[in-house]
């Protein structure tokens, strides 16, 4: 029925089958835009925010995903900039990972704010010196490359191409890729480091306090390392995914162990890195404002198991494992290591926002518990289904794998023998 | 945000902070406006073939994209950079100075049972340009070609005073459900229009001068591509769903290919050998 | 603010608390919220969602009757004076230290609502308006029309009555007085304590209490150590209340403020 949109040479399962697949993603978005809604309109009451618990479910998985999601900045600095070619296998499928991770972000952000129509306040008058206008700058201009990386994607599409309108800007506009590429990084390291920033100056917080370095606090750079850690970790469980669910071969084994390896040297970087910030911050910079670091371990269920679960358990853990060139090339291993430097990021995003808002800062303070309610967690949803319903029409009619096609041929390849005329036994036979 | 706005102070933060914003947005702007400015030049000088063909060539797989030279023998791995334009490229030149292309001593290659005339030059799109006596060149379609396409269900061919590049769009035809555009073998405007009935679709005159013919393939060296076809045929068919012996018996392609693999995907195998992804 | 052009005689506007005299009768809450125009609570409102820019805490000293003891702390906007949190981090300056009165001003026209400042606040000093206001029927007849209600989403704090030092103001400027002077006048927690345990005034005329209190011994501010420089001065002259101005620390004993309520208790 679609045939004429989807590429010559992949095959992708029939129209009602997708239609079928997509049908589940579709009915939870529509609930989680009816929860967005009701936050929407009749307030952030609907969620189980509070005075105390300022941020919630929704800035740590806003955090989460824009970690995740710098596997598309970082892939195209290593692929248009660093020319590491092989990664031209993943590159479109990490911009798409992006778009549709930033996107999602920005709704969610969108329904967070208590005045959404006032966003553009932040653009009038900004503060120079809050990391949040900062990160806002970002954020907005880096969406905007995305968009504009995405655009060549879909373009490319095979019966778009055919106007010779889009054909011509597609090819043009892919010329300057590595401008896009150059830009998106430089937006990415400032606003990956500026999230860390958000709770590194927080004074007031010493849990998340963190010394500086010129004007930015070491949380600035230790989000940067873990963002740029995490990306192709993140790239790499996409892929597998997207192949699991497509049972096809979408990239060359090499192509998936290149970007663990990539993942596991910056994972094992940031473990050291962060190592030292947190025995600096044990032991000094916590001190000095009065709060001994061991106590925000007191208060249950934080214990210090959640320190060491961060560093060691989801940090220096999948770190080895991608370190190790054998273990890389077992699918089972490369792939729980990923998920597993996933969860770390994501475990780390949770302590920076939870954790610091639920250990008392007044003598007379209780420690305090939050529990999503169920319209938090429905917004939540409808942009995980946002997310895999962009990416699997993105899947369906764009090439979001260039080496799918010869991957298929060389499957054919091992599968039968060709046989040349003029190699035939006289006898008939081979 | 702006200078005039209450509240905007002068601080060097302020400054860097904005200069910087600023700076990336006029980066992205300038960079999107450029490509579109250059779009812009690009159709007006219809130079859109010239951008498909590369495009095309592009997403083609990495064996699809092998040196004519590597067919050869002559080297042993490499990838076309020049999309098929050996016109252009030095490495042809030297390797047609050391290594001529030797002339078989027939006039007429026969391979697999379908006849290649060798007084006809070969484009690796399954198009053949003959050159006539009167300095015009007649384009048509090799055997293998016309046996893939069968009896074509239509068939688009390009008015007389079209202009055709190399490696553009010569004409369209479809057939079996599959829809393709053969390239053109050569650089010049069209005179005549052939077709069913004639033994050739096009005739050609050179736009000035002569026909550059370099990045055609002749004498020997269609022996070796029409190999290295029949190879990539055979995996074209089983990847694209053909379920009967796909040329097992080494036997000879019929004249309508297609007719005798109902269940393939007949677009993608079409699509495939002619170099349109 | 203040135009940098017109040079005036700063004042640093504090407050001292006398944690020896405050008995907890929470006039001081109820003087606040009928000057701002705080609205009554929501029926979904629970301890953690309310709006009280002045809060009344009670905290014990952790030891066993009979030598269990209570002291009542008012809790407000501690008017930081150095690297203020909120003022650094709000991204679109909806929040700003005067330099003129020391006071940090919030515009709830500005605000975006993003709850950075709330965070940022160590002394959970700032409240966000979870719901639409709304006053029973009748008592917007008791609205104080020199002061902005605040909207759904925004985020709002005491101001040390800002609209009364306006007021004053134009009284001065009535009076004839030079507009240069620091004016005098009483927010409407302090106007209502019954104790005297507030008292407010500008910290830079040493004549006035909090700057004499600042100087006693027995004074103290919340966490000092976070280096922000509140203006609000708490005075007692019993050590173990003056502890409770630093950094928790769990185990010992169990300094809660005010009971929990059956909700909160079975999140624990």
């Amino acid at each position: 029925m679609d045939r004429e949109f989807i590429a010559r040479g992949v095959k992708r399962c029939s129209t009602p089958k997708f239609l079928l697949w997509t049908l589940p993603w579709i009915g939870l978005l529509a609930f989680g835009l009816y929860a967005a809604a009701l936050c929407l309109i009749k307030g952030l009451n609907q969620t189980n925010m509070d005075n105390r618990f300022a941020f919630g479910l929704w800035i740590f998985l806003d955090l989460t995903v824009i970690a995740l999601g710098a596997g598309a900045f970082f892939t195209g600095f290593l692929l248009y900039i660093l020319k590491l070619d092989e990664l031209r296998a993943v590159i479109n499928s990490a911009v798409v990972i992006g778009l549709v991770c930033y996107s999602g972000a920005m709704g969610v952000l969108a329904v967070d704010v208590g005045q959404p129509l006032r966003f553009w306040f932040t653009f009038w008058y900004p503060n120079v010196h809050s990391m949040l206008t900062e990160v806002t700058f970002c954020i907005t201009c880096y969406l905007t490359v995305l968009v504009v990386e995405y655009l060549p994607i879909v373009l490319r599409n095979r019966k778009l191409r055919q106007v010779p309108q889009f054909l011509v800007f597609e090819f043009e506009l892919h010329k300057l890729i590595f401008v896009l590429a150059g830009v998106g990084t430089f937006l990415s390291f400032f606003h990956q480091g500026s999230l860390g920033g958000l709770y590194g100056v927080l004074r007031g917080r010493p849990f998340a306090f963190r010394e500086g370095l010129a004007v930015w606090p070491t949380t600035f750079f230790l989000f940067i390392l873990s963002a740029a850690a995490v990306g192709p970790s993140f790239i790499l469980l996409t892929t597998w995914l997207a192949e699991k669910i497509s049972r096809k071969r979408l990239v060359k084994p090499r192509v998936l162990e290149l970007l663990g390896r990539i993942s596991g040297l910056l994972l094992a970087v940031y473990v050291i890195a962060k190592s030292v910030d947190t025995l600096v911050w044990i032991n000094r910079t916590s001190p000095e404002t009065g709060f001994q670091a061991w106590q925000y371990y007191s208060w249950q269920p934080f214990g210090t198991w959640i320190l060491l679960a961060e560093i060691v358990l989801f940090g220096l853990a999948p770190a080895l494992i991608l370190l190790t060139a054998r273990l890389r090339a077992r699918r089972g291993w490369l792939v729980s290591a990923a998920a597993m430097a996933c969860l770390g990021v994501a475990l780390n995003r949770f302590v920076m926002t939870v954790q610091t808002l639920a250990v008392p800062t007044l003598s007379f303070d209780r420690f305090l518990s939050y529990t999503p309610s169920w319209q938090e967690s429905g917004t939540f949803l409808a942009v995980v289904a946002y997310g895999v319903l962009v990416y699997s029409f993105s899947f369906r009619y764009l090439q979001l794998f260039p080496e799918e096609r010869e991957l298929r041929f060389e499957a054919e390849q091992t599968e039968e023998l060709p046989v040349m005329a003029g190699e035939i036994d006289p006898a008939g036979r081979y | 945000m702006l200078p005039w706005n209450y509240g905007f102070h002068w601080t060097p933060a302020t400054m860097i902070f904005m200069g910087a914003f600023y700076t990336v947005l006029v980066v992205l702007a300038t960079t999107v406006m450029y490509a579109m400015l250059r779009s812009r030049r690009v159709l007006a000088a219809d130079e859109t073939e010239d951008v498909k063909w590369h495009s095309d060539f592009h997403d083609l797989p990495s064996h699809d994209r092998a040196c004519r030279h590597v067919l050869m023998g002559e080297l042993s791995h490499r990838e076309c950079p020049n999309a098929f334009d050996c016109r252009k490229c030095e490495q042809h030149a030297r390797i047609v100075e050391r290594h001529p292309v030797r002339q078989p001593n027939e006039t007429e290659e026969e391979i697999l049972g379908m006849s290649f005339p060798l007084d006809r030059y070969y484009h690796r799109g399954h198009a053949w340009a003959h050159p006539e006596a009167d300095g015009t060149m007649t384009v048509g379609l090799d055997e293998l070609g016309s046996r893939l396409l069968g009896v074509p269900d239509a068939m688009e061919l390009p008015p007389p005073g079209t202009r055709l590049q190399v490696n553009g769009t010569a004409f369209r035809m479809r057939t079996h459900g599959a829809d393709v555009r053969v390239l053109s073998p050569v650089d010049g405007e069209v005179v005549e229009t052939g077709g069913a009935g004639r033994a050739w679709y096009l005739k050609v005159k050179p736009l000035a001068g002569g026909f550059d013919v370099r990045h055609l393939l002749r004498g020997a060296e269609v022996h070796a591509w029409l190999m290295r076809e029949m190879e990539r045929l055979q995996l074209t068919l089983s990847a694209e769903g053909a379920m009967s012996p796909t040329l097992a018996d080494g036997g000879v392609p019929v004249a309508d290919i297609g007719a005798g693999y109902p269940e393939a995907d007949w677009d993608a195998v079409c699509g495939e050998m002619f170099l349109e992804p | 603010m203040i135009s940098e052009k017109n040079p005036v005689k700063a004042a640093r506007y504090g407050m001292t608390i006398d944690l020896d005299r405050c008995n907890g009768c929470g006039a001081c809450m109820v003087a606040c919220a009928v000057e701002n125009n705080v609205p009554p609570a929501h029926a979904g409102a629970n301890d953690r969602k309310g709006l009280t820019w002045i809060r009344v805490y009670k905290v014990d000293n952790g030891a066993e009757y009979p030598d269990r003891r209570s002291v009542f702390v008012p809790v407000l906007c501690q008017q930081c004076n150095k690297d203020t949190p909120c003022v650094h981090v709000c991204p679109q300056q909806a929040v700003d230290l005067d330099p003129a009165t020391g006071i940090v001003g919030q515009m709830p026209e500005r605000c975006l609502g993003c709850r950075y400042c709330m965070a940022a606040c160590p002394y959970h000093a700032r409240y966000f308006n979870w719901w639409d206001p709304a006053w029973p029927a009748g008592m917007e007849k008791t609205l104080n029309p020199d002061v902005a209600p605040r909207m759904r989403g925004v985020v709002e704090k005491c101001n040390f009555c800002h609209g009364r030092w306006h007021a004053a103001r134009e009284r001065a400027a009535a009076a004839g007085k030079p507009n240069t002077e620091p004016v005098t006048y009483t927010p409407a927690c302090a106007e209502a304590c019954p104790t005297g345990a507030l008292q407010f005034g500008d910290l830079n005329d040493p004549a006035s209490l909090p700057a004499q209190a600042a100087k006693n011994p027995d004074a103290f501010r919340m966490l000092e150590k976070l280096g922000t420089e509140p203006k609000i001065y708490y005075r007692s002259k019993r050590d173990w209340v003056r502890e409770i101005a630093s950094a928790p620390k769990p185990g010992a004993g169990s300094r809660v403020a005010s009971a929990p309520t059956p909700k909160e208790q079975a999140h624990g």
